[in-house]
């Protein structure tokens, strides 16, 4: 028996996006358990099922030096300001 | 672990403001332990309930309201499924631990399902004012849960909900349209399901009640019971029926029905297995689980 994570899609331009979780005995029945306890109703148009061992998982710890990168942002405010002085002056 | 906090004043503050919970956090064990339990409790009670509807495919009047009858079936049993699996992932008890307790009478469920449905009556009234009450609390908790993965599951839990509801007002209505002897049978069901249903939400909630305090209740039990009444009483009497509340009141200061005194006794003895149909329902739920160990065996030497 192993844990599947249910990934659902609808047609257009939405991304996918996690629905839940099940326990199946292999990859053919996860499919089906999915379908059956996910998608009752059409709740997606694409399915992907995902044995969760393999999805490879990174934590707050992992991600957060990348919170703290001002380097990779811009504001663009000292521009912002000065395309603000020219157009008040051309409108005066 | 994604996240910590050094105490129960900076996690309950971290809730206060409104923060989501993970399965992976490192959750005080007394906020774990509650929100397990009350998922565990809203699992068996999805599951048992399948179970009562179950009852009645054979028995179902028309295709159409029998292939109805199998939807919600499935739907309940599934909505079991899919939060065993979030309960599960707190790491307290397995799946199928949970199931064992639940066959042995060990942990808990609504005590709606500790009744006997006698007719097919009964049975629309389950879905009309039982249903309705527990679609109730459960918007309550989707509201403002501070449990991310239970609060994601009930969205679609409820969204299912909602198709049951409806169709236990419609089969309200047939029967309101229908013969003398239907009309009958349907009050005699509502006599009898009214104040179970009631009881569902709960005797008063305590003034610490950690489970508001903790955001995964939104509401308080008497305000939840409260507004079903204000709008159940309205509705039974608009389709011809009478709610059997002896002392019901309709204040005209406040504009709101007064279902008078509860007794809170019958819902005291569910909690303890002791209700009026609780043995035989636990009993065939385990006769069943037996009778169906084939089945999983089956499906679990897929593999080998």
């Amino acid at each position: 028996m192993a844990t599947y994570e249910v990934f659902l899609k609808k047609d257009g331009r939405d991304e996918y996006r996690h629905a839940g979780a099940l326990d199946a005995a292999n990859d053919e029945l996860a499919m089906v358990m999915a379908r059956e306890a996910y998608i009752r109703r059409a709740e997606g148009s694409r399915v992907w099922v995902v044995n969760r061992e393999h999805v490879l998982e990174g934590g707050d710890d992992f991600i957060s030096p990348n919170a703290d990168k001002p380097h990779r942002h811009h504001d663009g405010a000292e521009v912002a300001a000065r395309r603000k002085r020219t157009r008040e002056a051309g409108e005066s | 672990m994604s996240r910590s906090w050094n105490d129960m004043d900076e996690f309950e503050e971290f809730l206060d403001g409104g923060g989501i919970v993970e399965v992976d956090d490192d959750m005080p064990r007394e906020y774990r332990e509650a929100v397990f339990a009350f998922i565990e409790m809203h699992a068996n009670s999805e599951y048992m309930g399948g179970l009562t509807e179950r009852d009645w495919i054979p028995k179902t009047p028309g295709l159409r309201h029998k292939m109805s009858v199998l939807a919600k079936t499935q739907d309940e049993i599934g909505h079991g499924h899919l939060l065993y699996m979030v309960a599960a992932d707190m790491g307290i008890k397995t799946r199928t631990e949970m199931l064992e307790d639940l066959m042995a009478g060990k942990s808990r469920f609504h005590n709606v399902f500790h009744y006997k449905a006698e007719t097919w009556g009964d049975q629309v009234a389950i879905a009309f004012l039982v249903d309705a009450a527990a679609l109730a609390s459960q918007q309550a908790v989707f509201k403002n849960c501070s449990y991310g993965p239970y609060r994601r599951i009930l969205k679609r839990i409820i969204s299912e909900e909602g198709f049951h509801m409806r169709l236990g007002e419609d089969r309200m209505r047939r029967i309101a349209e229908g013969t003398i002897i239907q009309k009958e049978i349907f009050q005699g069901a509502l006599d009898r399901w009214f104040w179970p249903a009631l009881q569902l939400f709960g005797p008063d909630s305590k003034p610490d009640d950690k489970l508001l305090r903790w955001h995964i209740k939104s509401e308080r039990n008497e305000v939840l019971r409260d507004k079903w009444v204000q709008k159940f009483v309205p509705m039974m009497h608009s389709y011809g029926f009478t709610v059997p509340a002896p002392d019901l009141a309709f204040d005209d200061e406040t504009g709101k029905w007064d279902v008078g005194p509860i007794d809170w006794e019958p819902l005291k003895k569910t909690l303890a297995q002791g209700g009026p149909d609780s043995a035989r329902r636990i009993g065939e739920a385990r006769d069943n689980w037996e009778r169906t160990a084939w089945v999983r065996n089956a499906l679990n030497g897929v593999l080998q």
